[in-house]
C-alpha cells in the first residue's frame, strides 16, 4: 500500500503538516528552498520500500511557523521534535539541498536518532574553492533554471519552476516559502561554519549523492561530506544538476535502494 | 510652513550600457564601483555641500539629506558625515535627516551618539529622521530583510531611551543587547531632537508615525495616493486621540527654477536620470523589496496603490512611455520661471496642504552651475512667495505647532 495520505500535527502550538505513506523502515524526507512539493513520482518510488514521512518544514507552505523559530539551529532543534512526535525513535533521513544540511545537522545533534543518512546535493558546508551559488541575489526564476542541468528537458522544472501563471494561491506559498528561506539561511548563507568540525560524530552509514553539474551547491561540498563522515560514500550523477530526484529519478531511486 | 532643500547627491558620469552589463542590470547594488573616480567625487561632494551652505545662507528652514547604499544614484552613504559638517559650518537652518536607516545598525548606541554630537554641534539644529532603508541597504549590509520591520522599533525604541534615559542602563532586546549603555554625551534638545519619518506608504509605518506623533514626510508620492494616505495617518491618529494638522505632514518634491520657463524645461530634465540612474533601467524588484523585506498587508497595499495609479511611476520604468511631458504635466516635477513654480507649488499645497515642503532643487545631469542659479531666483522670487502662500493656506509647520 503505497496511498500517501495528508495530516496535520500540532507541536508546541504549531500546526505542521506532513504527507505519510508506503511501507517498510522509516524514511523521513527533507525538503529544500522550494518547499513541499507534494507526493511526486520519487516518494512514490521510495514509498514502495519503506514507509515515508515528508514534512513541510516550519514556516513552509502548509505549516506554520512558531515566533520564536528564526534561525537554523532553531529549525534542527524543532525537527527533531517533529520525528520525536511522529513515534520514530531510530530512521533513516534523506535530505536536500537546505533539507540535506538540516538531516546533517540533525544527525550530528542527535547520532542515536539516525538510522541511515542519505545527503543529496546537501547545502551547509561551505566549499572551500568557489560559492555555494546565491540565489537569493540571483533571484527566484534564474536560480531554478540554473539548478538543472536541462531544464527545458525536464518536466519537473516546466511544471514546478518555469515561468507559468501560477494559481494565487500557489504564488503567496511560493512567496512564503522564499521568505522562510531567507529567515533561516540569510546569513551566514546556506552554510554552518561549525558544522564540518561535528560531522565526524556521525557513525551510521551514510549515502551522499551529487548531480555532477549542480550549479547552485557545487560538487565540492559533496567531496567535504565524504572527507567529515567516517562511514560514507558519493554517489556522483552524471549530466545532473541540483534535483536528482527530478532529473535523474530512476538513477537517484537506485543509488538509494543499494545502500 | 517648514521648507527644506534636498538633493539626493547624484552620481552621473557612466553610460546606460555600463548599467546594462552589470549583474541583472541593476544600477543600485551590483553596479561596479570601479565606474566611480573618485577625483571627481571629491569635486562633487565638495559642490554639494556649497550648495547647503547657499540653502542656508538665503534662509531655507531645513537642509534635507538621506542616505542610500551601493548606488551611484546618492552618494551620500553616510549622511552624518555631511551632517556633521553642516552642523558646523552652516548658522540657522536645521539639519534634517531622512533618515537613518536603523534596521542597517548593528549598534544604535553609537548612532545615538553620532546624532547627540550633530545636535550639539549645531547648537540644537538637528531633526532626526529615521527609515528602514530600501531593501538595497539590506542587501548592501546583509542585514535579513525578514527582520527590517522588528529591527526598525527595536533601534528606534532604544535610540530613544539611550537619550531620554538615566544611563547606565541594561538593554537585552531580540536584536539588540547591551550590558552598559551609558553614552556620555546626550543631544542638546530635550527629551530628544524632533524626529521626522519619511516613506512612500508603508502602512504599517504610517500608523506608527501617527501613533507617535511623528510628522509623515511622503517622499515625491503620486498626489491622489498621498491623499489616500494622509487620511490612513488621520484615523490612526483619532483612535490615539487627537486631530492631525498640516504639522503632521510633509511633501517632498522635485522643483527647479530658472530665468525662463524654455531654460528650466531644458535643464530640468536633467532630473530623470538622478533617482533612477542613468539610463533609467528599472530594478529587479526583489533588489528594492527582497522576499519579506514588506508584510503581506504591506505589499497587498503597494498593489493596490498601483493599481490605483493606473499607471507605472513616470519617473521609473515607465518614463520612456509616459515621456517628459507628462511628468511636468502631472506636477510630479515643477519647473519654470519663478511665477511658474509659485504657480504651481500653489496647485500643490492647496491640494496637499503639508506643513513641511521639500524641495528637491537638483538632481542627475543638473549641473552645479545651473543649482546655483536655481536657488538664486528661489532666494529673490520663490521662497518669500512660498512663506506667504503658507500663512494664507494656514499651513504651519511642526515648529509652529506641535505635531
Amino acid at each position: 500500500m503505497t496511498e500517501p495520505q495528508e495530516h496535520f500535527i500540532e507541536l508546541a502550538g504549531t500546526r505542521l503538516h506532513y504527507f505519510t505513506g508506503g511501507q517498510g523502515t522509516p524514511l523521513v524526507v527533507l525538503h529544500s528552498v522550494e518547499g513541499n512539493l507534494g507526493w511526486r513520482s520519487h516518494l512514490e518510488q521510495l514509498a514502495q520500500h519503506y514507509t515515508v514521512y515528508a514534512p513541510t518544514l516550519p514556516g513552509f507552505g502548509r505549516s506554520e511557523r512558531p515566533l520564536w523559530l528564526e534561525s537554523f539551529a532553531d529549525l534542527t532543534r524543532y525537527t527533531l521534535w517533529l520525528v520525536e512526535a511522529l513515534g520514530l525513535h531510530k530512521t533513516a533521513l534523506l535530505g536536500h539541498g537546505i533539507g540535506g544540511w538540516l538531516a546533517a545537522e540533525m544527525a550530528v545533534v542527535s547520532p542515536q536518532l539516525v538510522e541511515r543518512l542519505i545527503l543529496v546535493d546537501a547545502a551547509g558546508v561551505r566549499p572551500h574553492q568557489g560559492e555555494i551559488t546565491d540565489i537569493f541575489l540571483h533571484g527566484h526564476d534564474a536560480s531554478r533554471r540554473m539548478a538543472f542541468f536541462a531544464p527545458d528537458k525536464a518536466p519537473a522544472y516546466e511544471e514546478f519552476f518555469s515561468g507559468r501563471k501560477l494559481p494565487l494561491e500557489e504564488r503567496e506559498i511560493n512567496v512564503k516559502n522564499q521568505e522562510t528561506a531567507i529567515r533561516y539561511c540569510w546569513k551566514p548563507y546556506m552554510h554552518d561554519p561549525v558544522l564540518p568540525f561535528l560531522l565526524p560524530r556521525v557513525q551510521a552509514p551514510t549515502l551522499i549523492v551529487w548531480g555532477k553539474e549542480d550549479q547552485i551547491v557545487p560538487l565540492e561540498c559533496g567531496s567535504l561530506y565524504q572527507q567529515g563522515l567516517k562511514n560514507s560514500r558519493l554517489a556522483v550523477i552524471e549530466q545532473c544538476g541540483h534535483y536528482p530526484q527530478f532529473e535523474k529519478t530512476d538513477e537517484f531511486i537506485r543509488l538509494v535502494r543499494e545502500q | 510652513m517648514f521648507l527644506m532643500r534636498f538633493t539626493e547627491r547624484a552620481y552621473v558620469a557612466y553610460s546606460a550600457e555600463d548599467v546594462k552589463k552589470s549583474f541583472r542590470s541593476a544600477v543600485r547594488l551590483t553596479f561596479p564601483n570601479s565606474h566611480f573616480n573618485p577625483a571627481l567625487g571629491a569635486d562633487m561632494y565638495n559642490e554639494y555641500l556649497d550648495e547647503y551652505e547657499y540653502s542656508d545662507a538665503i534662509g531655507f528652514d531645513g537642509l534635507m539629506l538621506n542616505e542610500h547604499h551601493n548606488t551611484p544614484t546618492c552618494m551620500g552613504a553616510t549622511m552624518n558625515i555631511e551632517a556633521a559638517i553642516l552642523a558646523r559650518t552652516t548658522k540657522k537652518a536645521k539639519i534634517v535627516l531622512l533618515g537613518n536607516p536603523l534596521p542597517i545598525f548593528d549598534n544604535p548606541i553609537r548612532l545615538a551618539e553620532e546624532l547627540a554630537e550633530i545636535d550639539m554641534i549645531s547648537r540644537g539644529r538637528l531633526v532626526s529622521g529615521f527609515v528602514r532603508g530600501t531593501g538595497v541597504e539590506s542587501w548592501a549590509t546583509n542585514t535579513n530583510p525578514v527582520h527590517n520591520r522588528e529591527r526598525f522599533q527595536e533601534a528606534h525604541d532604544l535610540v530613544i531611551k539611550t537619550w531620554t534615559t538615566p544611563g547606565p542602563f541594561r538593554w537585552e532586546g531580540k536584536h539588540y543587547h547591551f550590558r552598559v549603555v551609558n553614552p556620555f554625551e546626550r543631544p542638546l534638545q530635550q527629551p530628544h531632537p524632533p524626529i521626522w519619518i519619511p516613506g512612500v506608504g508603508s502602512p504599517e509605518t504610517i500608523v506608527w508615525c501617527a501613533q507617535h506623533h511623528y510628522p509623515y514626510v511622503y517622499l515625491e508620492t503620486d498626489p491622489q495616493v498621498t491623499l489616500d494616505l494622509m487620511n490612513l495617518y488621520a484615523s490612526a491618529a483619532r483612535e490615539v486621540g487627537y486631530e492631525p494638522g498640516p504639522q503632521n505632514f510633509g511633501y517632498l518634491v522635485r522643483v527647479h527654477v530658472q530665468d525662463t520657463d524654455a531654460k528650466a524645461y531644458e535643464v530640468g530634465e536633467g532630473f530623470l536620470v538622478g533617482n533612477a540612474g542613468v539610463g533609467r533601467l528599472p530594478l529587479p524588484g526583489d533588489f528594492m523589496a527582497p522576499p519579506g523585506y514588506n508584510s503581506r498587508e504591506a505589499t497587498k497595499h503597494l498593489i493596490e496603490q498601483y493599481r490605483h495609479s493606473a499607471r507605472p511611476d513616470p519617473l521609473y520604468g515607465g518614463v520612456d512611455a509616459a515621456g517628459w511631458d507628462k511628468v511636468v504635466e502631472s506636477n510630479r516635477v515643477i519647473i519654470g520661471n519663478p511665477d511658474t513654480v509659485v504657480k504651481k507649488l500653489r496647485q500643490v499645497l492647496t491640494a496637499l496642504r503639508p506643513g513641511i515642503l521639500g524641495i528637491w532643487t537638483n538632481d542627475g545631469t543638473i549641473s552645479h552651475k545651473d543649482t546655483m542659479r536655481c536657488l538664486q531666483l528661489m532666494d529673490k522670487e520663490v521662497l518669500p512667495a512660498l512663506r506667504d502662500m503658507g500663512k494664507e493656506l494656514n499651513l504651519p509647520g511642526p515648529f509652529e505647532q506641535a505635531p
